[in-house]
């Protein structure tokens, strides 16, 4: 058995092991209560969510992420980039099926991921306050989901990184389910209620989504 | 372990619903929020980040919830809960937490810090670790609610020098001033002082509502403990009375908690939606001027006014254009601050610090970023739709020197009221006088700060 089919079956091994894991969290978490909002309505709860998910993640729609434009976008390109080292890899039996073009976009976008990535883990050291706050499994997390990133682009430019891809992934897979990565299944749940709470309430309506004062005013 | 980490833990257990679980497992430690705190602005150190605070939580639910967790604590900052951790818990959420969603608004997961907050605090207070005033402020008013007839009479009597005072005010000796009158369309909950029965009183008069006045207080202590049970039973009398009485709305004073607390949380408490609907007097005011049942002068109100968003209030309860709507037709020169709205800045008085005197200290550290923002507007008035915002806003135009006043919104709509004629008057018009009266005189006297 080569080293390339032995790692891609430990990756394979390893996404069961996550998907099934996953599957078992995410039903737990809805095994939890969920009480019924008998408030009556003020606004569209199905408007506070499709703004929750929309334009309440861009990257003008909130003080901090204006305040912090750099570090959002890094945390985008960031997630982008795991997004499409993920999707390389799993199709990553196929690709000799696929454009060159796309390869390297594919390619272009994990290494930027990586890039990314490796700028949070120094920003997680340099910064007092994300210094404090870190834990040995932030550090590990992020490093762990750098390294696949970046062996994910060395295997689009070169099949001779692929083993690496597939060690790097099987151990990503792994780790997620029980380490701050899994955190990627909350946030489907968080901003779903934070939509719910910003929509029954009219709390964010649609002609006043950012606050423009009426006439003069400080800089708070 | 001892029994009060025990109850602490109980009690988180029994919260642990979909939304709590969410707030601990989701936050990615960014650490984007911190801004987004007046704490934090007041004080730049990591442990005023909301992230931190939440963090302390978490740490005690990674010890009994997770598997890697109970096995490697220090690789995920797990740590068991103890007497010493509990204490602290309760000092953050009860102390450098206003629970006003500054930072959930900020988070770009959404990370509901407050929830968690409200968590400990309800673990603290059934810890016995929670502020004693505001454990004993919340049992006077369930006590309050079981025995009314003990202070019932005495407030009657109160009230009938109030309506004689509301009658001179309004220039009409028909004014009423009912309390508890079965089959009135409104009852109208006011806060500890004649100060937030008047005005509102001298408003529902000129706009011929059909209302009564409740003999509880809006305020509900219980929430600020983050105890479900008496916050429940503190809002069941006036439940019970609006029921009793068969009224169609209850009216609530300028009063952001207890705004949150009746119309958004109570319902849930009881598991039914109210036969009533519960609004703000700022919401009641908006819906008069809207049908034209007051006539309003914005010159009676020249000084340069601007609104604070009580967080309660907008962030939490969508009361956001309404007051600005009543201002804009009651006052000449309003502004806005920056931020305002769903991002204004707490004040710094929420979740009950105003009641906390051995906290004033941080509380008004807190309320800097406010207090800068005030300044900057030039305003010489801030108009805020909440009692505690208006207390702490006070405590800060010393504290800072910011030479303002502090007013409810019915206090202005009350200057800047043009009085219809009364009903003698009226009868004198429709019996054919040539010429119509002009509006009469605002109330003078009325209570502003």
């Amino acid at each position: 058995m080569t080293l390339l089919i032995l790692t891609r079956l430990l990756a394979l091994a390893a996404l069961i092991f996550a998907v099934a894991a996953f599957t078992l969290r995410w039903r737990a978490t809805m095994r939890r209560p969920l009480a019924l909002d008998r408030s009556p309505a003020k606004g569209d709860p199905k408007s506070g969510v499709l703004y929750a998910f929309s334009l309440g993640m861009m990257p003008w729609a909130k003080e901090s992420t204006r305040r912090h434009l750099l570090a959002y976008l890094r945390g985008i390109g960031f997630h982008v980039g795991i997004f499409a080292g993920l999707l390389a890899l799993l199709v990553s039996p196929f690709w000799s099926w696929l454009p060159q073009a796309v390869l390297l976009a594919f390619a272009a976008l994990t290494a930027l991921g990586a890039a990314f990535g490796l700028a949070g883990e120094v920003m997680r050291w340099a910064e007092r306050n994300l210094r404090r706050l870190s834990t040995p499994d932030d550090h590990a997390s992020v490093l762990l989901v750098t390294a696949f990133l970046a062996a994910t682009s060395a295997a689009l430019a070169h099949p001779a990184w692929m083993p690496a891809m597939y060690l790097s992934g099987a151990l990503l897979f792994l780790y997620a389910p029980l380490g701050k990565i899994r955190h990627c299944i909350y946030f489907f749940f968080s901003r779903l209620f934070f939509g719910l709470f910003i929509g029954r309430r009219a709390v964010v309506h649609p002609r006043s989504v950012t606050s423009r004062p009426s006439s003069v005013a400080g800089r708070g | 372990m001892t029994s009060g980490v025990e109850t602490a833990l109980q009690v988180l257990e029994k919260q642990l619903n979909r939304p709590l679980e969410t707030a601990l497992e989701v936050c990615a430690r960014c650490g984007i929020c911190a801004e987004a705190c007046h704490y934090y602005l007041a004080e730049p150190a990591p442990e005023h980040t909301p992230a931190a605070r939440g963090e302390a939580l978490r740490a005690a639910y990674r010890a009994e919830h997770d598997f890697l967790s109970r096995i490697f604590p220090r690789w995920t900052g797990a740590k068991k809960l103890d007497e010493a951790t509990l204490a602290k818990l309760a000092e953050t959420a009860f102390s450098r937490c206003t629970l006003c969603r500054r930072c959930t608004f900020n988070c770009p997961m959404g990370v509901d810090t407050p929830l968690m907050m409200r968590a400990v605090r309800a673990m603290a207070t059934a810890a016995g670790a929670a502020p004693e005033i505001l454990v004993m402020l919340a049992d006077a008013a369930i006590e309050k609610g079981k025995d009314p007839s003990f202070f019932r009479d005495l407030f009657l009597e109160q009230m009938t020098d109030l309506e004689k005072e509301l009658q001179a005010k309004v220039g009409d000796p028909q004014a009423r001033l009912t309390v508890q009158r079965a089959g009135a369309k409104v009852l109208y909950v006011p806060l500890a002082g004649v100060h937030t029965i008047l005005p509102p009183a001298i408003i529902f008069h000129v706009a011929r509502e059909d209302w009564t006045l409740s003999i509880f207080e809006a305020a509900n202590y219980g929430v600020f403990l983050g105890d479900t049970a008496r916050a429940k039973e503190i809002a069941r009398r006036i439940v019970d009375e609006a029921k009793q009485l068969g009224v169609r709305e209850v009216v609530l004073a300028e009063c952001g908690h207890a705004y949150a607390a009746l119309r958004w949380e109570a319902p849930n408490w009881f598991g039914e939606t109210f036969p009533f609907r519960v609004v703000s007097l700022v919401e009641k005011i908006d819906e008069y001027l809207e049908q034209g049942r007051l006539d309003l002068d914005p010159s009676s109100n020249r000084e340069r006014i601007t609104y604070h968003d009580s967080c309660n209030m907008a962030r939490t309860g969508g009361v956001i254009e309404e007051p600005r709507r009543v201002l804009r037709a009651a006052v000449r020169d309003f502004v806005e601050m920056t931020p305002n709205r769903k991002d204004a800045y707490c004040c710094g008085g929420g979740g009950g610090l105003v009641a906390l005197p051995e906290y004033q200290e941080r509380r008004l550290k807190a309320g800097a970023p406010k207090a800068r923002q005030i300044r900057e507007t030039g305003a010489q008035m801030v108009v805020a739709a909440c009692e505690n915002c208006r207390l702490q806003i006070g405590e800060l135009a010393h504290r800072y020197e910011l030479g303002i006043e502090v007013s409810a919104v019915a206090d202005l709509v009350v200057r800047a009221l043009r009085l219809p004629p009364t009903r003698h008057e009226a009868e004198r018009l429709f019996a054919g006088v040539e010429e119509p009266l002009p509006a009469r005189k605002r109330p003078e006297g009325t209570a502003v700060g």
